[in-house]
């Protein structure tokens, strides 16, 4: 009999151990990505961690309440020796979190209860909630339920009209057209389309209309002030003084004062 | 950016680098003071004859403003400016099959760079396809952009240390444009009609 | 200041160090006239430019092409064809022209999520249409575009609708279709294929309202 409480209180503590180290895994993992890959990480995958570790905690709960599991608090840890000497096997299975059995580390890694502050505080509490009116009590539930339905209202009604929207759109709707994007790709790309002269090898194209003819001086005859023409051979071409401040990294090196 | 006139320099039984020495000595004495190095080159390229009839394009850089490729386009009878990023270069390499580069026409003016008062000057030694070929002196008066206005004061400090030697007119570019605003392409034509006459002549000033 | 170096030496040196953006990496593909508002609506939301809101823009861009017959009897083409793209914003008139050239287009395998096609981008004063017509290069078409910008990280996304230039007015432009162009590009060193990888995540996000894919436009030219 005892021999068989034993075994399932060992088997017990085995599959707690375990849950346990999961979790602990994943809180580690966590914690690193937290405060390594902060820049990069993205919500999808923070939270698919912060889900992991919530499950990990169900399944914990699960473990805890389950019958086969022998009742813990019912069990006693009794501290036989405490050393102040530092204890290379404990620090081993700990990670070397903690070195030595010590009375002051002992009692805080031992304890069932509450810490003696938070103890006093939730009293506080309790007294303060038993203190209260029926009555005040009672108005006050109803005013926050009335408060929370509402907002759950306002939230499942956003959510049928998302629903019904992405639904309508995911299964009828056409947003482009194959045969637009061949048409504008091969205009952009190869001019299909877009070429007006009837022979593209003759030497005028017609396309080129009065809109885009050169703003530079060409040919004609250049601004006012000039002086009259020499007999030079070559009218040459200068080209328009704007465009050079706009060469930007020129411009910078030498800023034209003008 | 001001006004900038390049005029070529030489004295009799002078190699270059004395030539240069000379002229360097006469500006600091003047109390300029030297302001780094600088360097214009130019490539050219002419079309390949299935293109029609001939046409140059002459591919300039000018330190004064590195990140601009100027190129002038001369088909016989006018010549066109472009002012492009530098990527105009890689450009050209891309068009070896329709306009090919004459290696042995690269020209090249590089020097010392001075400063006087209002006044940049600049010595260039003029190399063509690593061949020396004459000097070059560039000088710029800041405060003025319109040439008319400031050609005379141009005329008595380049009077002041190339001597008699010294132009008595404006450069033939300039003088059909005396009264427009002065742009970098400007100094740019100047290099181009300099370095083509460098190219013409077979004469070396090496004595 | 130190001695200059000079120009064309310093370009190779840039390419052989590859930090040259000379490679695009694209995905095409259109929204129709009516869902617009909501693609720009969702690319409001993931790209970078939240605060300042989309840029506009209303673009010019005319395709010159220089071209010269083969001679050499071994290449498969008759013609050997060089095309340059000059772009200039309508409705910014400070603004320096743009110069362009790109490459041909590699689609790759399965596995590579983009387009990849060497592209030469500049900015050039406004003398470019001369220079070009005196290069010997020639019109092949033109069009007007009209649209906004994104940017995400370097993907640049723009949604743009594509008019073509109806006679010497500027005004009597007409739309080529009823649907906006959707393009979302990098323009990086090459060698730098992870971006694609990025890119095919982006262009999930904005599934189902826009299909952005590779695009063949070899095949695009037996189709239509």
């Amino acid at each position: 009999m005892q021999q068989r409480e034993e075994k399932q209180l060992e088997s017990a503590l085995d599959s707690i151990i375990q849950r346990v180290n999961d979790l602990k895994q994943s809180i580690a993992s966590m914690i690193f990505k937290i405060e390594n890959e902060y820049e990069t990480i993205n919500w999808p995958s923070f939270l698919d961690n912060y889900a992991l570790i919530s499950g990990q905690l169900t399944t914990l709960t699960k473990v805890l309440s389950h019958d086969k599991c022998p009742v813990l608090r019912n069990l006693t840890v009794l501290p036989l020796m405490l050393s102040p000497e530092r204890d290379e096997q404990l620090a081993q299975l700990t990670e070397h979190r903690v070195t030595t059995f010590a009375h002051d580390l002992c009692p805080d890694y031992l304890r069932t209860k509450l810490e003696p502050v938070a103890e006093n505080k939730m009293l506080q509490l309790e007294t303060k909630a038993l203190g209260l009116q029926y009555d005040n009590a009672q108005k006050q539930i109803a005013t926050y339920q009335k408060v929370i339905s509402h907002v759950w209202d306002i939230v499942s009604k956003a959510r049928e009209e998302w629903e019904s929207e992405s639904s309508s759109r995911g299964n009828t709707q056409q947003n482009s057209s194959v045969a637009d994007t061949h048409l504008l790709v091969a205009a952009v790309g190869m001019g299909k389309g877009l070429k007006m002269g009837p022979n593209p090898n003759g030497q005028t194209n017609p396309t080129s209309g009065g809109m885009m003819v050169t703003p530079g001086r060409a040919g004609g005859p250049p601004g006012p002030g000039q002086m009259p023409p020499t007999t030079q051979a070559m009218s040459m071409n200068k080209a328009p003084a704007g465009i050079k401040t706009n060469i930007k990294s020129a411009a910078q090196m030498h800023p034209y004062g003008r | 950016m001001g006004v900038t006139i390049l005029t070529q320099f030489a004295l009799e039984n002078k190699t270059g680098p004395q030539t240069v020495e000379v002229l360097s000595k006469r500006i600091c004495a003047l109390g300029a003071v030297q302001q780094g190095h600088f360097l214009v080159d130019c490539e050219t390229y002419t079309s390949v004859p299935q293109l029609g009839h001939q046409r140059t394009v002459h591919v300039l850089h000018n330190s004064e403003q590195p990140a601009t490729v100027f190129s002038l386009l001369d088909n016989g009878t006018k010549i066109t400016a472009l002012a492009t990023d530098g990527l105009f270069d890689l450009l050209m390499m891309k068009m070896s099959q329709f306009y090919t580069s004459k290696k042995q026409t690269k020209a090249e003016s590089k020097g010392l760079r001075y400063e006087i008062g209002d006044f940049y000057v600049k010595l260039g030694t003029v190399t063509v396809s690593s061949n020396y070929k004459g000097i070059l002196v560039e000088v710029e008066y800041r405060p003025c952009v319109v040439p008319a206005m400031c050609w005379d004061l141009l005329k008595e400090f380049l009077q002041g240390f190339l001597g008699l030697t010294a132009p008595t007119n404006p450069p033939t570019y300039l003088q059909n444009r005396m009264q427009e605003v002065y742009t970098p392409i400007d100094t740019i034509h100047q290099y181009l009609e300099h370095f083509t006459m460098f190219r013409k002549s077979p004469g070396i000033y090496r004595n | 200041m130190s001695l200059p170096g000079n120009a064309m030496d310093s370009l190779s040196a840039a390419l052989k160090c590859n930090i040259i953006p000379n490679q695009e990496y694209l995905l095409q593909g259109s929204v129709l006239d009516q869902y617009v508002e909501v693609l720009l609506h969702r690319l409001r939301g993931l790209c970078d430019n939240v605060d300042s809101g989309p840029e506009s823009f209303h673009d010019h861009e005319i395709c010159f092409s220089l071209r010269i017959p083969n001679t050499a009897a071994s290449t498969p083409m008759p013609m050997s064809i060089f095309s340059l793209r000059v772009r200039r914003a309508l409705d910014v008139s400070d603004t320096p022209y743009q110069l362009r050239y790109i490459g041909q287009q590699e689609l790759g395998d399965k596995n590579r999520p983009t387009v990849v096609r060497s592209s030469i981008d500049m900015a050039c004063s406004s003398t470019i249409l001369e220079f070009l017509t005196e290069l010997g290069c020639r019109i092949e078409f033109e069009y007007i575009a009209r649209g906004y910008m994104f940017r995400k990280g370097r993907m640049k996304i723009t949604v743009s609708k594509i008019f073509k230039m109806g006679g010497n007015k500027p005004e009597s432009v007409e739309p080529i279709s009823q649907s906006y162009l959707v393009e979302l590009s990098v323009l990086a060193p090459s060698g730098q294929d992870a971006i694609g990888e990025d890119m095919r995540i982006f262009a999930e996000q904005l599934r189902p309202l826009v299909q952005l894919e590779k695009i063949d436009y070899k095949r695009l030219g037996n189709i239509m």
